[in-house]
């Protein structure tokens, strides 16, 4: 048995602060092992207590500075590290990165036929680079089975490992045969530190460090000219919160009634600074190329979860009309609809803008898996030729893009909030290239905007869920069903789903919401009563009201998975969100952001969410919300007013 | 536990502060010298070597040039030569520059320096001399063997809950087992505490007395403060009863370290520290320095001040004390760094005797005391060894004594002057005459974020975090009449003289009151150790790599 650990070193990424000039200083952040793939490298030890012979294996990829990091992970309990580490991969992508990473793993002799079992961990994402893609493309190019955002791998005792993976509203018991790979959500059990035993031997351990000839890698597909996508541009995105206003008083009291007085004179005010206007820079005068070839038409693909259309999938359909608007040239929506029995959900579908459904239709693709679905829609991009593909930035669809793009050589842009058709001037080549899908998306702890482009047909991107609006239904819009019978193998099925749970309720109403009272861990130690007892008052007084929590909360058994805010690709919109002993992970942040007014109560006033919200107040929960609570019960609604209830006051 | 959870050494050092760092590097020479080798083991608590490292600081640099005679003395991290060294008296809104500088207190030929950048190019040299360091892992245990001899220590187990129940994630502690152990743990150390308990090594000694000190550093307006400058402030906002003192050195690239050291043993239960600091900042002949400036980091920390006669026995079986865990400091100077490497150099000498002689008990170990009687700390300590003890009766008495002190060549007109413990020093709120510290600063203590702090917003700048998953690493001793008695006699005087607001005294809509711990906070002064009554609350090392992260304190 061996286990192998995937790990990337990431600048701190609460230490990274805004310098003087407003720009992410990233020089004087301390790097550490991202987290994810800390619980990557914890979910390897427990595993290891099943297979107390297990080589340890850990791996990475970057500059020599990279080897502190495996360095630790030695003192927690590894025994070998190899480092991939050479100039030639600077500027990587995550396509190039998953390929350079699996080709070291082959040279270390691992395949998918290798004669000894082995698992391979990693991080769901990295903080500094936020895709999710390079588990993915590492499973798809050493042709393995995975399970991504999971929390936790154990063995069944018959060569298989149970994996539990998180899934919108609840999670999936996997069952993978080894080899496999399985990446790890920062739920899962907490990394353990290192002993000092473990500090002593990697002190006298030498890592291996590899360059791309060692491990016979080309550099044609690596590198930043290797690479299927590029970063075009990266803007700062400004902090969209004006400083907190906190609430004043030494009783519980008088801190609710500050913050009520607050609320009503208004929070601060964002002092935006003037951007000054770029010159337009004078269009060089370079040739235009259509580099398409026959590549034409936006293919996108429907989520069934439940049997019904998630909503992110529907989400889809606004940025992939306004591409095929801008498009022109006739440009189609080709939508692929795989399941069982879901023929009749094709309709739904055109009303929302698809204009051609793509139909597979089979028992056994009920429930989505990575390894079949991914395989059905790579054959529809050979054969449709679309220009662009577009995925929801859900569980699903965040490992499915990446793994289809290995099998088409295209890159991904992960997680965009922004998609639109430009152009790409190549000042090397002296071409412009015409028209080019340019993906946003927020990247180093939320705090850039990248602009990026692919140079590989289909341009893959997946759409961050909840920003982008389902489009208004035009009833009675029809299309065409085409149906398509992939071939599939039995190889596609080697991984089963044992068990799907879903939590009732919750996520659909937090996304309608307009006030959300969400706790986090340090509101936990009643059970979350108070929580519930105040969201309960703001329903009693007429609001949209919904609780909800944030991971760490999910994670200790007090709420379904279903109220969880900050999970990977979930953005909730309320006019109000008050948060409660939320700490403010950027996650849980990246998650509630664009929420209205921000409310924080936490006792601890270093918490991030204060530096999150418009009002505050540093307090023990236990002692403020039971005064928030009388309050709302006397008529105060965070400032919302309550259309069925007027003039209460 | 098994045995790959153990680690046998020839010498383990506790601490990587200046006299740890020295005990190792001259003990790596000198069996280099024997052309002996034997394995030298460092522990640090502090995520990185100079992480939990804080001084005013001004060194004498002698020291540095005998502890590594091949360095060339430009390569040590020193910040800049004093210049100029004034004693000011202030007043509430005045200050006279002191006609004579007292002696022990001229900093001629000395240097500011980051003592946490200086004990970083100190453990690169060690390693350089194959010092092993490790920082990030406390130990949390001595470990004795079947005598009852001192055989080791433990680190912290890790990876448990609040109870210290095992979690999934746990990882035992490694049994670190040495020939000889020395304690560098620094002012009041965890662990050389309860050896000094178990081996009853403050037996006809003083009990040893504190000062706690708060700084901060702050990037200041080119003109405010020229590097080299050395300021020490009395008086305000201190009065006649009160030990301490201010002070402000011009560093390089226009910084300034400012702070404030207190001893501990004020009478009056509510009197806060950083409190005291943040108006001392405010008078006029503080603030002009800082004006226009911004704060960089802040720190705070307990100093050992009750001189020659609070010196433990510092040997015992198989191990010694060196450094602050000694006392090693002498007050009128305020400074212990040269004193701490001192020790550590003669507790070198000693073990490498005991590596020669192949043996490690008392025997072998005394040898260490004699040295020290024998070198500059006595020279230096001894004449004012009642320094601390005169003062204690207040700055007025304590000056008339301490000057007598100097004719007579310490003994004063009382040969040993005796002393009370800073916890036994603190008054019952009803018992306590004078203005408490909240009436007597009565609107001077709403901080302006701008040139005064509250505890909160400094402790941010330490950069202090612990891990939300191990045991509370503060104990209250006394469950059963902490509140009766802590707090309804006392007020709690943890939420007071805590300079990182660890202690909370929360009050319910009953008007009933609790403390809340929040350990988190934590800048492991320890004063909190010292100056509880009744010994009200036990410091414990937390887990590896917690606590402060100071760059330049």
């Amino acid at each position: 048995m061996i286990i192998i650990s995937l790990i990337k070193q990431v600048p701190l990424p609460n230490e990274m602060r805004m310098g003087d000039d407003g720009l992410m200083d990233r020089t004087k952040a301390k790097s550490i092992i991202n987290i994810d793939c800390q619980f990557g490298l914890e979910a390897g030890l427990q595993l290891k207590k099943h297979y107390p012979d297990a080589r340890m294996i850990v791996c990475s990829m970057g500059p020599g500075s990279f080897e502190s990091a495996l360095k630790t992970a030695i003192s927690m309990g590894y025994d070998e590290a190899y480092l991939l580490s050479d100039r030639k991969l600077g500027g990587s992508d995550t396509f190039a990165t998953g390929l350079a990473i699996s080709t070291m793993l082959n040279h270390l002799g691992f395949t998918k036929d290798s004669k000894e079992p082995f698992v391979i961990f990693a991080g769901r994402q990295t903080s500094d680079g936020d895709t999710a893609h390079v588990p993915s493309q590492v499973a798809e190019n050493l042709g393995i089975p995975q399970a991504t955002f999971c929390e936790s791998a154990k063995p069944d005792g018959k060569g298989n490992i149970i994996a539990k993976r998180i899934i919108e509203g609840g999670y999936q018991m996997m069952q993978l045969p080894m080899p496999c790979l399985i990446s790890l959500t920062p739920t899962g059990i907490p990394p353990r530190k290192p002993s000092l035993v473990g500090a002593i031997k990697a002190r006298n351990s030498a890592i291996k460090v590899f360059g791309v000839e060692d491990i016979h890698l080309g550099t044609e597909k690596i590198g930043l000219t290797g690479s299927p996508t590029i970063v075009a541009a990266v803007a700062n995105i400004e902090s969209e919160r004006p400083p907190i206003v906190l609430s004043e008083g030494t009783t519980e009291a008088a801190l609710v009634n500050s913050l009520i007085a607050n609320m009503k004179k208004g929070g601060n005010v964002l002092q935006r600074k003037e951007v000054k206007e770029k010159a337009e820079k004078e269009a060089p005068d370079f040739p235009v190329v259509d580099t398409r070839d026959n590549y034409k038409h936006i293919l996108t693909w429907v989520e069934i979860a439940n049997g019904q259309i998630a909503r992110p999938s529907l989400e889809l359909f606004t940025p992939a009309r306004h591409l095929a608007d801008q498009l022109g040239n006739d440009t189609q929506i080709k939508t692929v609809l795989i399941g069982k029995n879901v023929a009749p959900l094709a309709q739904t579908l055109f009303e929302h803008g698809a204009d051609e459904v793509i139909l597979v239709e089979n028992d056994k693709l009920e429930e989505y898996l990575v390894l079949p679905f991914s395989d059905i829609i790579a054959q529809i991009i050979k054969v449709q030729k679309p220009e662009i593909a577009l995925f929801a930035a859900t569980t699903s669809g965040r490992e499915l893009a990446p793994r289809i793009a290995v099998k088409t050589g295209s890159g991904v842009t992960a997680d965009c909030t922004g998609l639109e058709i430009g152009e790409y001037v190549n000042r090397k080549e002296k071409t412009i290239i015409r028209p080019i899908l340019h993906s946003r998306r927020p990247t180093y702890g939320e705090s850039k905007l990248a602009t990026i482009l692919g140079f590989v047909y289909p341009q893959i991107s997946t759409a961050r869920a909840g920003t982008f609006e389902v489009p208004a239904k035009v009833e009675g819009r029809t299309g065409t069903i085409s149906k398509f019978k992939p071939e599939l193998s039995d190889e596609d099925f080697r991984a089963r789903i044992l068990e799907t749970v879903r939590g009732g309720g919750g996520l659909q109403n937090l996304f309608d919401a307009e006030i959300i009272v969400s706790g986090g861990r340090g509101a936990t130690s009643d059970g979350l009563k108070l929580l519930k007892e105040l969201a309960e008052a703001l329903k009693e007084k007429g609001l949209k009201a919904e609780w909800a929590v944030s991971r760490a909360v999910v994670d200790e058994g007090y709420a379904e998975y279903a109220r969880q805010i900050g999970q990977t690709g979930k953005t909730v919109r309320p006019k109000v969100y008050v948060a409660i002993g939320i700490s403010g992970a950027i996650q849980h942040l990246a998650g509630m952001k664009e929420s209205g007014t921000v409310v924080a109560i936490d006792h601890n006033p270093k918490a991030a969410i204060f530096r999150n919200a418009d009002f505050g107040i540093v307090g023990e929960y236990e002692d403020v919300v039971p005064e928030l609570i009388e309050q709302v019960k006397q008529g105060f609604t965070f400032g919302i007013v309550n259309l069925f209830q007027k003039n209460t006051t | 536990m098994s045995d790959t959870n153990i680690v046998s050494t020839d010498v383990l050092i506790v601490g990587a502060g200046p006299s740890g760092l020295a005990t190792a590097i001259h003990l790596a020479d000198l069996l280099k010298k024997s052309d002996m080798k034997h394995r030298i083991l460092l522990v640090e608590k502090g995520n990185t070597v100079g992480s939990h490292i804080l001084s005013g600081a001004v060194i004498r640099p002698e020291i540095l040039k005998e502890l590594l005679p091949e360095v060339d003395f430009n390569e040590f991290p020193l910040n800049a030569k004093v210049t100029k060294d004034a004693l000011l008296l202030l007043s509430e809104s005045g200050s006279i520059q002191s006609p004579i500088h007292p002696p022990y207190m001229s900093n001629k030929g000395n240097y500011t320096a980051s003592l946490s950048q200086l004990c970083r190019f100190l453990a690169t040299k060690a390693e350089e001399k194959g010092v092993e360091i490790y920082p990030g892992f406390a130990v949390s245990e001595v470990l004795y063997d079947e005598k009852g001899k001192i055989r080791g220590a433990k680190t912290i187990d890790t990876g448990v809950d609040h109870h210290g129940k095992p979690l999934e994630n746990f990882q035992p502690g490694t049994e670190i087992e040495a020939k000889i152990t020395v304690f560098a743990e620094g002012t009041r150390g965890s662990l050389v505490k309860t050896v000094i308990d178990k081996f009853d090594l403050q037996k006809g000694k003083n009990p040893q007395v504190y000062s706690l000190g708060c700084k901060e550093i702050w990037s200041v307006p080119e003109g405010n403060i020229a590097a080299g400058e050395v300021y020490h402030t009395m008086g305000y906002p201190l009065n006649l009863h009160e030990f301490g003192g201010g002070f402000i050195y011009g560093l390089n690239d226009n910084k300034a370290a400012v702070g404030m050291v207190v001893g501990l043993d004020t009478a009056d239960p509510t009197f806060d520290v950083h409190a005291a600091f943040q108006v001392w900042k405010t008078h006029p002949s503080v603030a002009k320095i800082l004006k226009g400036g911004k704060l960089l980091e802040y720190g705070a920390k307990s100093l050992p001040e009750g001189g020659y006669y609070s010196v433990p026995k510092l040997y015992v079986d198989n191990a010694l004390i060196v450094g602050d865990s000694g006392g090693f400091l002498i007050m009128p100077a305020l400074k212990g760094i040269h004193l701490g490497i001192r020790s550590g150099m003669l507790a070198a000498e000693t073990a490498l005797s005991a590596f020669t002689q192949n043996d490690f008990s008392e025997k072998t170990l005394k040898a260490y005391e004699t040295k020290i009687i024998n070198s500059h700390i006595y020279k230096e300590m001894y004449p004012v060894r009642n320094f601390r003890q005169a003062f204690a009766k207040g700055m007025v008495t304590g000056a008339f004594m301490f000057g007598t002190q100097l004719i007579t060549g310490g003994a004063g007109f009382a040969g040993k002057v005796g002393v009370h413990t800073d916890a036994d020093a603190t008054q019952k709120l009803k018992d306590f005459s004078g203005k408490p510290f909240k009436k007597r600063f009565a609107g001077k203590l709403d901080f302006d974020k701008v040139l005064t702090f509250d505890k909160v917003t400094d402790i941010f700048y330490s950069g202090a975090h612990h891990d939300e998953e191990q045991v509370v690493h503060l104990r209250v001793n006394n469950p059963a009449t902490f509140n009766p008695v802590n707090i309804e006699q006392y007020d709690a005087p943890c939420q007071y003289f805590c300079p990182a607001e660890v202690y909370e005294i929360h009050t319910d809509r009953n008007g009933h009151r609790e403390l809340r711990i929040h350990g988190e906070n934590c800048v492991h002064c320890k004063t909190c150790d010292i100056k509880e009554p009744g010994d009200g609350i036990t410091w414990m090392a937390p887990n590896g790599g917690n606590g402060p992260e100071y760059q330049n304190m």
